[in-house]
């Protein structure tokens, strides 16, 4: 099962997340990490969105900041907090906070 | 006895802290104060949102339902309802990809006759030189 990795600030790269192996987890981009699903600074989608094949953003963080579903990247799932219980028990062995 | 001008510039992103928060409580606070100051002192806010702050200025945020907190959109036309200058960076709004009608221009439905004015950082940096007092958040 692969690791569930919470991001929650709006960064372009983190430490941790760049050494993780990759394939080994997704990403979940929840309170301000769901900025990267939504906003293209400089015109360029995050660079956060390339680091796992799977990236999830939680939509009621989306719709709290003013952000529509909608509007998020291509690349990015949107899921409501009961989609995320279901990931965290059928899809993450582990979670980890970044 | 004299006017001081205060200037509130907010940085940082709504909700995962408080900090943008506190800058417009701050802010509204200040047009308050008037009645514990002498005739003839009072206290001039102007707020402005620069970098990362912009995102507060997003339209339609739904955190009191999800959150159960009021929204800084809230904040932001209350700011407006009480006369205080709003000032959103350009340069920062077109950065982060958004568009004017992303942003909280108005307060109209509450009644506000100001409006928010989308300015480049020029003039946020000018208001700051005018200001006797910057306040960071």
């Amino acid at each position: 099962m692969k690791v569930g990795v919470f991001l929650s600030e709006h960064v372009k790269s983190n430490d941790t997340l760049d050494r993780l192996r990759a394939g080994s987890f997704d990403v979940v981009l929840v309170q301000n990490g769901v900025y990267c699903a939504a906003i293209k600074e400089n015109g360029q989608a995050s660079p956060v969105l390339g680091k796992a094949t799977k990236v999830y953003a939680l939509s009621e963080d989306l719709v709290s900041r003013g952000l529509e579903p909608s509007q998020v990247d291509e690349k990015v799932s949107v899921v409501n907090y009961d989609g995320l219980v279901d990931l965290i028990f059928n899809e993450f062995g582990k979670t980890i906070w970044l | 006895m004299s006017i001081k001008k205060m200037a509130f510039i907010v940085d940082k992103m709504p909700y995962k802290s408080e900090t943008s928060r506190l800058a417009l409580t701050h802010a509204i606070a200040s047009q308050t104060v008037e009645i514990h100051l002498e005739d003839g002192e009072n206290v001039e806010p102007v707020l402005a949102f620069i970098g990362a702050g912009v995102l507060n200025c997003l339209k339609n945020q739904k955190a009191s339902e999800v959150y159960g907190v009021t929204t800084l959109e809230s904040h932001i036309q209350n700011a407006l309802l009480t006369d205080i200058k709003v000032l959103i960076c350009e340069e920062d709004v077109k950065k982060y990809g958004l568009t004017e009608d992303q942003i909280i221009m108005d307060a109209e439905e509450l009644g506000a006759d100001i409006t928010s004015e989308l300015v480049p950082f020029s003039t946020i940096m000018s208001e700051m030189e005018s200001s006797d007092h910057i306040l960071f958040f």
